[in-house]
């Protein structure tokens, strides 16, 4: 079979190949080598799963009815055979459908071949072993049940004695999957004197005596197969003859959609689903600059186990307001969007032992300075691609641990296919429609339900999520939301015709932004100020409005617009950072729209009186005296001039010196000062003697300094010896000749030399003389030693170095010279 | 992006910018769901708070003209998660109903079966509930109505009360408006008017006007609406005297039909006025005047001065849920922050008006306010720095250096009634001599005071000093300069009763004064800053001025 597929393919256009190549991309990743590795991995379980995936519930029904209709023979089967199958139910789908989603399998060569003998990817038997949730016909699973479906009027007359409990049974296998594991004890014999033959259940009015599972089985309408958990008693299948009739009423498909399910969404105003995301844009960046200000005064330590503590996310709550899942996602979204990163501490164990902080980064600042939009689309566009599932946050793993904010545990490849693919529903829509959620899961799962089924938490989520980050408005996508999507998207698609990344828009971030920008608020430069000492500033602040603000009023409540209060404290704060009262009566004036009250000017006025009116400052000794003309005299004296002495008050006058110096300078001068302590009473001071460190003397010395030291025997010959070896390594350092050296100019030695160098060797070690010979080394460099040859043979020369007292190994064929020692 | 006048802040404020062209329809479509909170000269500030909301939910408004409103005016995007926030709530009053039903009395009745199932789980219900009647139905105690609203609105799903109310024993009251004895005719004024029937329609709740608005006359016309006898509560036995004056010459009420319940008398007619203090007065932790509630089968109980009403008062409402309650004020705003007890046992607010509104329309007097701050001498500044911390306020508003500078202000004003309040008897008696006037203090009878007002009023003295029993309910009408010289701490509220003493309309419309003597950098300073916070938040502009300016000229000094 796989060579068919894989002659059908050969037989291809280049084109056409290609069209199937870019719908399933899997397919080249490796490039495979030749057709037949493109067959094989076409046909591979893992490749047909994936292109499964992404088909429609509709295609994957005729799928199914293509694998119904095969012919058991050869396997083939053929399109009249599957229309036929698609419209046997009631309601059937437009031929013309059917058609379209036999098209779009043959176009992903999961069915191929003529219209007439198409075959089916192999494969898909062991992705989905039940198609259409029909079970195995009944030839494959028992002989008795075969008999009887073979005869339809007795399979008819036995389904509709069934009683009414088996029925449900029945029922709610043939809507599939047909297995259904069996209960312990449910296949064993009623108890005793229970009428086998139709057993009375309490439906029936009788006696509970026997299951109806059994009953199923004892009539062969269900076959028990083997399989399931333990505990359980295996499992019992449906065979496939039963269930399509069963299935009468609906169809041997099952209830068959061939479009997408009708939703009846609201539609907004998109200009207030607009507005409404727009709001929540502007509290996002605000509460994820809230957050992210908060790390910064106040780090958060990173668990052992990864993530951020419960006890750090609820403090940041607290801090700011939000709630606990609101907080995990900015917190999260905020990490992707590279604003906040760990930061290691070495040599520092905090209260969990960790030793790495989470705080803002330097892109914190970068972001900071962008425009209220270009900062929500950084983070819209981190959530879109982060492979994180914040809702598992304050769920439990499968340790029953905590899933923490930023841990490992919330990790989700799968989470940015999911949130395009729910926005993507929410695109396709009309604009500013907001269905429910509840509808939205059902166009997913008829999309793509192979990758829906059982994510539905992960979709509810993802759309709770876009609301609060004001992708959606009130349930609608909102514009730029769209916009932002469709970047995305065609920033991922089009990467190979920009792989620089140089798309036209990248400067501003895009039409997204741009289109942002213009629901937001402008930015305004004033505020209005009102008699209760408030301040209003009817808009987002300037950066410079906003910082002079942040010094001298307190922030009272932000949003839209911000209200700020001035006290007391705030004045006094803004004339501490430098600002005089002038200066802040002129900012007032410059900055507001409307008359300054007079309460206003005269608070800043009360408090600048008050300013300053203790004064502090440091000094290294005092001098006081209640003689203020002593005092005068002492300033004056150009003897202490060093001091530089500073009157504070008539009676007292400090220096930056310490107290003693003062103290003997005003001595030399001839005061007569005495210290005090911090209680004011006299310290009195004695001068000290001074004294040099104790050392020891000489005297205990007994030997001349002089007299020679004596050496015992052995010391001495250690030391000739030492001198020897000393005096041959001077030896040996002498340079060898030239020719050993194998510097000569006349280029490689000759065949001519190395013989000669054999014949200087042999008389060596005849003579035991100390001969100079040149080698090449096992790296190709040419070296040189000074030996004493000892034996010469098999094709090498063993020779005593004398310098290191070892015995060497040349291979003859290396020694390139050998000149004697003269 | 609309230009409208409305900023939504994130922590449900609202900023109303009031010099936009669309700023008085934004007012108008606002005022149902939120609260005024303050109102200086260019943005007011309404707050959007659970109790407002469920007020417009009571009025019928729902979520959806709610957020269609906050859109429609706001400059702003309005956040996606404030508008749910607001529908949510919205969505919680009502769920339950406390209802009448034939066959099992008072029952709370759910409209949604699980708020129903997590109400009854909470123990702070427990025994105010009686037997389950059905999925939907609860039945109650009618002596825990009060009680369970109390809760169930803690608890955050307030009810609905729709159980009515008796009528009482009817009793005819009518309006006099044509003038009664000989007096010039008259008629309600547009915004009482307006006050009456929406408190009529709503069955109970309170009316919020400024002081001298005539929240007198809001009473008597609600009892000619409701023909019954009434029971009035007030907060002293003056106050109780004006009520009564006050209705027998706007009524057809008589002065044998109104008993007055006090510390001298107790006599109970159909319409009795009885005092706070007498009802919470106890002998022996019992409290003894309790029968009143019970003496007459009300049909109305009045509340005046709400945001004084005492904690054991509310004790007693809740026994009282099934008489219509009227509850005046000037304020919402209690000190000890119990308006969900105001909301729940006596009723939503009915009615409010911005007081610069009600002055704008000419029915109270316009007010100048201003502090006068004086600077101690080096000695008192000596003592007071040195004095101990609960001594300082004392030490700081009672320095003499305050007597001339009242002097000087009591002489600025020759022609005008002028009031000065204090807090501390000695301050007072010093005042008195030096300024040659008679003082009001809580030592004085009531007959005395009687007399003492009576020559005020009719200008007899020109200036009257007063202690704290002045803080409330008197009727001194020509009374156009009030000099503070010390108060309770940074009591808000008695800033704005204080106030409220000159607010009552002159016959010529001239201007009100209102003075503040305080001491300079001390913690008096403080104090009145807090005060003032809420008359500037009401858009009285406070202008400071030093003492020395008020003393004139300085005398010329040698160097």
């Amino acid at each position: 079979m796989s060579t068919s597929l894989a002659d059908h393919l050969r037989s291809l256009s280049d084109e056409s190949l290609a069209a199937l190549l870019q719908l399933r991309p899997d397919l080249v990743v490796p490039v495979p080598a030749d057709v037949a590795a493109l067959a094989i991995r076409a046909q591979s379980r893992v490749s047909v799963s994936r292109a499964l995936d992404g088909l429609d519930q509709f295609t994957l029904q005729i799928l199914d009815a293509a694998r119904l209709t095969r012919d058991p023979a050869d396997g083939t089967t053929s399109v009249d055979g599957v229309l036929a199958l698609a419209t046997a139910g009631p309601n059937p789908p437009a031929p013309t459908t059917i058609r379209a989603a036999v098209d779009r399998l043959r176009a992903r060569f999961l069915l191929y071949g003529p219209d007439n003998a198409l075959r089916l990817v192999g494969g898909i038997d062991e992705i989905s072993p039940y198609p259409a949730g029909l079970g195995r016909p009944a030839t494959e699973l028992d002989a008795r049940t075969a008999a009887l479906c073979a005869d339809p009027a007795k399979l008819r007359r036995t389904l509709l004695s069934a009683p009414p409990s088996a029925r449900a049974i029945l029922d709610r296998l043939a809507a599939g999957p047909p297995v259904g594991s069996v209960p312990p004890g449910a296949l064993q014999a009623p108890a005793i004197g229970a009428d086998d033959d139709l057993p009375p259940d309490d439906t029936n009015g009788g006696a509970p005596t026997g299951s109806p599972v059994r009953w199923l089985v004892d009539h062969r309408l269900l076959v028990r197969v083997s399989g399931g958990k333990n505990g359980t008693n295996g499992m019992v299948e449906l065979p496939r003859e039963v269930g399509l009739l069963l299935r009468r009423e609906t169809g041997p498909l099952g209830p068959l959609r061939s479009s997408p399910p009708q939703v009846t969404a609201t539609v907004r105003e998109p200009k207030a689903a607009d507005s409404a995301g727009a709001g929540q844009t502007m509290e996002v960046v605000r509460h994820t600059e809230a957050l992210l200000e908060q790390l910064a005064a106040e780090p958060a330590l990173v668990l052992r186990s990864g993530g951020i503590g419960v006890r750090d996310l609820r403090r940041l709550v607290r801090a700011t307001g939000l709630d606990e899942p609101t907080a995990a996602l900015l917190l999260e979204v905020a990490y992707a969007a590279g604003l906040a990163g760990e930061l290691e501490l070495p040599g520092v164990a905090g209260r969990y032992g960790a030793d790495q902080q989470v705080l803002p980064t330097a892109g914190y600042e970068v972001w900071r300075a962008g425009s209220l939009a270009q900062r929500w689309e950084q983070l819209a566009r981190a959530w879109l691609t982060m492979t994180r599932q914040v809702g598992l946050v304050g769920q439990r793993d499968d340790r029953d641990r905590p899933i923490t904010v930023l841990s490992a545990e919330a990790e989700r490849a799968g989470a940015p296919a999911a949130r395009q693919a729910v926005l993507g529903v929410l695109a396709d829509l009309e604009p500013a429609s907001a269905p429910s959620v509840d509808e939205v899961l059902a166009l997913l799962d008829w999309r793509a339900p192979r990758r829906s089924r059982g994510r539905e938490n992960a979709h509810r989520e993802v759309l709770a999520e876009a609301a609060t980050l004001g992708v959606t408005g009130l349930g609608a996508l909102t514009s730029y939301g769209r916009l932002l999507l469709a970047e995305a998207t065609a920033g991922e698609e089009g990467a190979t015709d920009d792989p620089l990344g140089l798309r036209a828009d990248a400067e501003d971030g895009g039409s997204a932004v741009r289109v942002l920008d213009t629901l937001l608020p402008a930015p305004v430069d004033h505020f209005l100020v009102q008699a209760d000492l408030t301040v209003v500033v009817p808009g987002p602040p300037e950066p410079a409005l906003a910082a002079e603000l942040e010094l001298i009023a307190e922030p009272e409540s932000a949003g839209g617009a911000s209200v700020h209060r001035i006290t007391t404290a705030s004045v006094r704060r803004a004339l501490d950072a430098g600002y005089s009262a002038d200066d802040l009566q002129e900012l007032f004036r410059r900055r507001s729209r409307t008359p300054i009250p007079q309460g206003l000017t005269y608070l800043v006025d009360d408090v600048a009186r008050k300013h300053g009116g203790l004064r502090i400052g440091s000094a290294g000794a005092y001098l006081r005296s209640d003689d203020e003309a002593l005092l005068a005299e002492v300033l004056a004296d150009r003897r202490v001039e060093a001091l530089t002495l500073r009157r504070l008050a008539p009676t007292v006058l400090v220096t930056p010196f310490q107290a003693n110096r003062l103290i003997s300078v005003l001595r030399e001068a001839g005061y007569a000062p005495v210290a005090e302590d911090a209680t004011g009473s006299t310290v009195l001071t004695k001068p000290k003697t001074r004294r040099a460190p104790a050392r020891v003397t000489g005297a205990t010395r007994t030997l001349d300094p002089l007299a020679t030291p004596r050496l015992p025997l052995p010391r001495l010959l250690g030391v000739v010896e030492q001198i020897r070896r000393g005096d041959a390594a001077a030896r040996a350092a002498r340079r060898a000749p030239a020719v050993v050296r194998g510097a000569s100019p006349d280029g490689p030695v000759s065949a001519h030399s190395h013989q000669d160098a054999i014949a200087v060797l042999q008389q060596a070690v005849r003579d035991k003389a100390l001969v100079w010979v040149g080698y090449v080394d096992a790296h190709g460099a040419t070296a040189s030693r000074l030996v004493r040859p000892v034996s010469l043979g098999a094709g090498y020369l063993r020779a005593e170095d004398e310098r290191t007292e070892m015995l060497h190994t040349f291979a003859l064929h290396r020694i390139t010279a050998a000149v004697l020692e003269k | 992006m609309s230009g409208g006048p409305l900023i939504v802040q994130s922590d449900k404020t609202l900023l109303l910018e009031i010099d936009h062209p669309d700023a008085q329809s934004c007012r108008m479509a606002i005022a149902p769901f939120a609260e005024l909170e303050r109102s200086p000269e260019h943005v007011h500030t309404y707050r959007l708070t659970p109790l407002g909301l469920w007020n417009a939910r009571a009025a019928g408004h729902d979520a959806e003209g709610v957020v269609d409103a906050l859109l429609k005016y706001s400059r702003y995007p309005v956040p996606h998660a404030l508008l749910v926030d607001v529908a949510e709530t919205m969505d919680r009053y009502g769920r339950l109903q406390l209802a009448n039903d034939p066959a099992h009395g008072l029952v709370l009745r759910a409209l949604d079966r699980v708020v129903l199932v997590e109400v009854a789980k909470s123990k702070k219900l427990a025994g105010m509930l009686g037997n389950r009647i059905d999925d939907d139905t609860i039945a109650v105690h009618p002596s825990e109505r009060g009680r369970l609203k109390q809760a169930l609105l803690k608890l955050g799903w307030p009810a609905e009360d729709l159980a009515g109310y008796v009528d009482g024993e009817a009793h005819p009251i009518e309006l006099a408006e044509a003038g009664k004895d000989g007096g010039k005719p008259w008629t309600l004024r547009s915004y009482q008017r307006e006050a009456v029937e929406a408190f009529w329609a709503g069955g109970s709740g309170v009316v919020v006007l400024p002081c001298g608005a005539g929240k007198t006359l809001v009473g008597a016309a609600a009892m000619a609406e409701a023909k019954a006898t009434t029971l009035i509560l007030v907060t002293n036995t003056v106050a109780g005297r004006q009520w009564k004056r006050e209705l027998i010459a706007r009524t057809s009420l008589t002065e044998e039909e109104i008993g007055e319940y006090s510390g001298e008398r107790k006599e109970i007619r159909p319409v009795t006025i009885a005092t706070y203090q007498v009802l919470t007065s106890r002998k022996k932790g019992v409290f003894t005047h309790l029968d009143l509630f019970g003496a007459r089968d009300w049909g109305l109980v009045v509340y005046d001065e709400v945001h004084l009403l005492p904690a054991p008062i509310f004790r007693f409402t809740a026994d009282l849920q099934a008489r219509r309650r009227l509850g005046l004020t000037a304020t919402l705003v209690r000190e000890d922050g119990r308006e969900g007890d105001v909301f729940s046992l006596i009723g939503p607010k009915r009615y409010d008006a911005p007081w610069k509104d009600i002055e704008s329309q000419g029915w109270i007097a316009p007010a100048e306010c201003v502090e006068v701050r004086v600077t101690l001498t080096d000695a008192e500044r000596m003592s007071y720095a040195t004095a101990e911390a609960e001594e300082r306020y004392r030490m700081a508003a009672t320095a003499r250096t305050k007597l001339p500078v009242v002097r000087a202000l009591v002489d600025r004003h020759p022609d005008e009634q002028t009031l000065v309040i204090g807090a501390y008897i000695d301050q007072l008696h010093q005042l008195g001599e030096y300024l040659d006037a008679p003082i009001v203090q809580g030592s004085t009878t009531n007959k005395e005071r009687e007399r003492l007002f009576d020559a005020f009023r009719t200008g007899e003295i020109r200036t009257l000093v007063i202690s704290k029993v002045g803080n409330f309910s008197i009727d001194l009408p020509e009374a156009a300069v009030a000099i503070q010289v010390s108060g309770t701490f940074g009591s808000r509220q008695e800033e704005a009763q204080r106030l409220g003493r000159v607010l009552r309309p002159k016959a010529d419309g001239r201007q009100a004064h209102f003075y503040t003597v305080v001491s300079r950098d001390t913690i008096d300073t403080e104090y009145a800053a807090h005060r003032q916070r809420f008359l500037a938040e009401q858009g009285y502009a406070y202008t400071i001025v030093d003492a020395d300016d008020v003393l004139g000229p300085t005398l010329p000094t040698v160097d």
